[in-house]
This record gives C-alpha cells, structure tokens and sequence, in this order.
C-alpha cells in the first residue's frame, strides 16, 4: 500500500473504531506523544476555545472512567473525509486535513441528527511500522450540542 | 408499596414549602405570567464587561422577558443596552452576536442610531415626515444597565426598579473578596435543552445530587469539611453554598499546587445562585456563569461562561481552561451528567405525562444535601407570581371550603 493511501486509511480507520467504542483499539493507532484536542472559535466571546486537550495517558483515564458516568448512550458516528495530505517524506510526518460530520442516532426509534460538523486536523508520524496518528485537532463548527456527550469525536 | 392513581395524587405529607406542583414546569400561562413577573423585573446578566472592551463595541442578548437586546458601551466607556428593535418598522438593527458599531443603521430603511440610543438620522425625513415626525421622536428604548460582581454587564428591563445593589443585597458576600481582579471570559457556550429553567436552577442549587457524578459522590463526599458547607438564603431569593470553616491560611503550604484563584482555598468551592436563573460558581482556578433563558415552559437555552483573571499569563489562562473543560466543558465529566438529569425531567415533566410533585423535602440543619436551597428559590418566586408554587390554581383552598 503506497503511503498516502495508507495514512487516509488510519484516518478513516480512526472514526470506525471509536465509533465501535474500541477505545484501545483507537489507541493502538496513536503514537506514544499524542496529543488530542477539541477546538471551536467562539464569534460570541470573538476567541478560540479549547474544549477538551489530552495526552496519550489522559486519553486513556478519560476512556477507562466513562463506564462510571451517567452518560447519553446513544451511538454516533463518524463521517470523515479525508480532504488534503501532505507528507514530508525527510520529517518522516503527514499533515491531514479532513472534513467530519457525527450523526447521533436514538436507541429508542433509531431517529438520526446531525449532531456536529467540522473538520479534523492530523499528523501523522511515517514510520517503518506504519503510519500512527501523532496530534489530532478536532476543529468543530458547530457549538450547540444540546445535552452533550461524554465520548470525544 | 407502589401507589395507585389517588394515592399517587394525594398531597405529600410535607410542609406546603417542601413540596411544589409539577405544573409551574409545564403550564404555558403560568411561563407567560413568570415573564411579565419575574424576568421583567428582576436584575439579569446580559454579558461580561471584557466581551466589549472598547468603545462602540456590542453584545446582543436575548432577553429571557421577551426583548432582543443591544448591550453597547459608548465614546464615554460607560455600557447603555437598548432594544434590538428598530422604531421604523421593526426590523433588527443588529444581527451579529458581537460587533464594533459607531453608527448603527438598520439595513432596511437606513435610519441610524449612536451608541447613546439616539436617532441620528432618517433618509429622506423631511421628504416624508415635513414637520411631523424627526429624529427626536425616533430614539432606542434604553433599558437599565449596571455592571459590578465580576464585572458582569446586569440589566433590568423594569424602569421602576431597585438599583442591582439593592436587588444583590448581602448575597454576593462570600465571592466578594474572591472577585475584586479584573476577570475575563475565555469560554462561551450554549446549550438548548427541553427543560424547565427553574429546574436547571434547582440543580445548581442542591448539592444532593452529587449521587449523579461519580466523582464527586467517590471522592467529593468524603472530603473533610464536604459536609459542613451550609446554605444561606438572602432577601429577593438568592442562596449562596460553601464553608466558611476552611480558610485559605490553613492551606499556605499548598499554594504552588495550580494557579488557584485569590483567596480561595485549593479545594474550595463557592456557589451563589442568583435569582431567577444565574448561578456563580468558583471552584480551584475558574468561576463558571450560568444564565438560564426560558424560551418556553419546557425549553430552556442555558449560557455558559468560564472566566479567569484578566492578569493571566498564557501558562495560567490553559491551566483554567484545562480545569474549566475536564469538568464543565461541553465534553466534561459533569456538565453532561447534569444536563442529562434536566432533560430527563423535562421529558417526565412535560405536559399531560400525570406527574404531579416535586418533593424539596430534606432537612440537614442547611448542610450540603438540605433542600433549603430550593425552598428558598419557591418562597420568592411564590411572592412575586402571587401563586403558591405548590397550588398554583388556588384549588387547594377551594378543595378545603
Ligand atoms: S425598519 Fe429600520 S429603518 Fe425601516
Ligand atoms: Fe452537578
């Protein structure tokens, strides 16, 4: 597999397997260093916001602890599209750019919403066993969540 | 035992101030009457002063009485707000949420406006109104506006109102020392969900419910001094939580633990609801604002702000963003949680579903889960609706004769 299909593959791969609530699955995509943040600008306050940050550990405390909050069950999921890829074959790293929709569906009916749009911004570390995901921004238009969810996007 | 359909009705064998009817939650007219007699009246926050830091910048605001609102400071560095309502014929002079407007023109006609809500000009006056109508007769509605408690921008749609100094009263007491820096918001969110606004005024007004977070009922509870914490209610239905046991001294040693916040106790945590709908709430490094907005009896629009000093380096402003998000972001452990718990009301609650009380009936000596918040926020509002919260029709008394 050439490297630029191989990278859109770990994107895409990343969505399917969160939304399969396969936390170290998703993990296992990650490199030691990474680091994951949720994004928005506020028009209203006229600032960027950072929504949730976290390294590679606080990814996986996060993950560990959600079974003991009361939490919104209703399954998402996530439609990446992989947009742009650029990749520095002397830094060994790619930056991708990707559009993201999540849909969250009701289990009681299976009514679908859309619950949020924006767009992912990834590196991506090359190295010999493959690419891994190094940092993600997680860059969302949308601010009004409702109720909200405790799983990142 | 369970309960058939009269038992299930049967008042609660609680104090008529321990208990209210379900439907000051869903009943359309009683929102109407809670607009006219509450929202109307009383002092609410429109937006914090650092959103409009220079001259002739805006801040619109839904306000939860009925008018849209224009909050604006002027050449002079003082804050007007003023109807977001054109005189002409209606339309919306501003659309934008936050904005740096000199002159506001409304798109439609072009009349304008200064940043002191007077009529600057209208096209083609003369041509139309000859002597009948100018400028003169075209001013803005300027609506009361005071700033002050953390510098939030405080309006009052009632001209006849007491000033917010007044309406405050002592309730303010236990941030006062905490809130005399210069703060800046540096998160802003929104949330809609299908609930009643007193009830996510309610949550943040017992802490009985720290059943819900996980880690608050693990870790939270067996802090010492959890239990200590007492409610204090104030004149015009404010309540404030937090202990007046632990003091800042006793921790000296602990400072360098975070960036903290002045005078606050690592571990402590102040809480002050404001009637009707605003709720201060410091706790480690960051105080939150909550405003609930009513856009209907089971509609609620809540505005969330985090706020850190305005002297912060950027080192110390992401570690109260880090503190603010993991908690009460729109992501965080909590904000979720509680969110859900008020949705689910508002679904049990809602119209026509049979349910019938909600019971406020603990008695702690005012301690942490006491429900003497609550009652205290019914007392009020049952004074100023002229209905008791529990027998809001007046059938009670009927049903007696
Ligand atoms: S409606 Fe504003 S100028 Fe006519
Ligand atoms: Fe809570």
């Amino acid at each position: 597999m050439d490297t630029r299909t191989a990278i859109t593959e770990l994107i895409h791969r990343s969505g399917l397997i969160m939304d399969e609530r396969d936390f170290k699955g998703y993990l296992d995509l990650c490199a030691p260093d990474y680091q994951y943040r949720i994004t928005a600008y506020s028009p209203e306050i006229r600032k960027d916001m950072t929504w949730l940050e976290h390294d590679k550990a606080g990814m996986k405390s996060l993950f560990e602890n959600l079974h003991r909050h009361n939490s919104d069950k209703s399954p998402i999921s996530r439609h990446i599209n992989v947009c742009l890829v650029d990749i520095d074959e002397s830094a060994e790293e790619a930056s991708v750019t990707s559009t993201i929709e999540v849909f969250r569906t009701t289990l009681d009916g299976g009514e679908t919403e859309l619950f949020a749009v924006g767009k992912l911004y990834d590196k991506v570390t090359l190295g010999h066993d493959g690419p891994a995901l190094r940092s993600r921004n997680v860059r969302l238009d949308t601010r009004l969540l409702g109720y909200g969810y405790h799983i990142p996007f | 035992m369970s309960r058939n359909a009269v038992e299930w009705k049967q008042t609660p064998s609680f104090p008529e101030s321990h208990y209210v009817d379900t439907r000051i939650y869903t009943e359309e007219d009683i929102f109407l009457d809670e607009q006219r007699k509450i929202f109307n009246k009383c002092w609410i926050i429109a937006c914090h002063e650092s959103e409009i830091p220079n001259a002739y910048d805006y801040r619109t605001f839904s306000h939860p009485g009925g008018p849209p609102l224009i909050v604006i400071r002027g050449e002079d560095m003082k804050v007007r707000t003023f109807y977001n309502i054109c005189p002409h014929r209606g339309n919306t002079l501003l659309y934008e949420p936050v904005g740096n407007a000199k002159r506001i023109t409304c798109i439609f006609h072009a009349w304008s406006f200064n940043a002191t809500g007077d009529c600057i000009d209208i096209s083609r006056g003369k041509e139309g109104y000859q002597d009948r109508f100018g400028c003169k007769d075209a001013g803005l509605r300027e609506v009361k506006t005071e700033l002050g408690f953390g510098g939030f921008v405080w309006v009052n749609v009632d001209d006849e109102s007491c000033t917010l100094r007044e309406y405050i009263g002592e309730a303010m007491g236990m941030l006062d020392e905490h809130l005399d820096q210069p703060l800046e918001v540096f998160h802003y969110h929104k949330a809609v969900v299908n609930t009643n606004y007193k009830l996510w005024h309610d949550t943040n007004s017992e802490f009985y419910h720290d059943y819900m977070h996980y880690f608050n009922r693990i870790t939270g509870m067996i802090q010492p001094g959890y239990f200590d914490r007492k409610y204090t209610g104030y004149p015009n239905g404010h309540a404030s939580v937090g202990s007046m046991a632990i003091k800042y001294d006793a921790y000296e040693g602990s400072k360098a633990r975070g960036v903290g916040w002045p005078g606050l106790a690592p571990g402590g945590w102040v809480l002050i609801d404001i009637f009707p709908g605003m709720t201060y709430n410091l706790r480690t490094s960051v105080l939150r604002m909550d405003t609930a907005i009513p856009l209907g009896p089971n509609k609620l629009l809540i505005e969330f702000r985090g706020l850190g000093l305005k002297s912060d380096t950027p080192e110390q402003r992401a570690e109260r963003i880090r503190d603010h998000n993991m908690i009460w972001g729109p992501f965080g452990r909590n904000l979720h949680e509680d969110l859900l718990g008020v949705h689910g009301q508002g679904l049990a609650m809602r119209e026509r579903t049979d349910s019938r009380w909600v019971i406020h009936g603990r008695e702690e000596n005012m301690t942490i889960h006491d429900e003497g918040g609550m009652r205290h926020f019914y007392a009020e509002w049952s004074r100023r609706m002229g209905r008791k919260a529990y027998d809001p029709y007046g059938e009670q008394a009927v049903a007696v004769k």
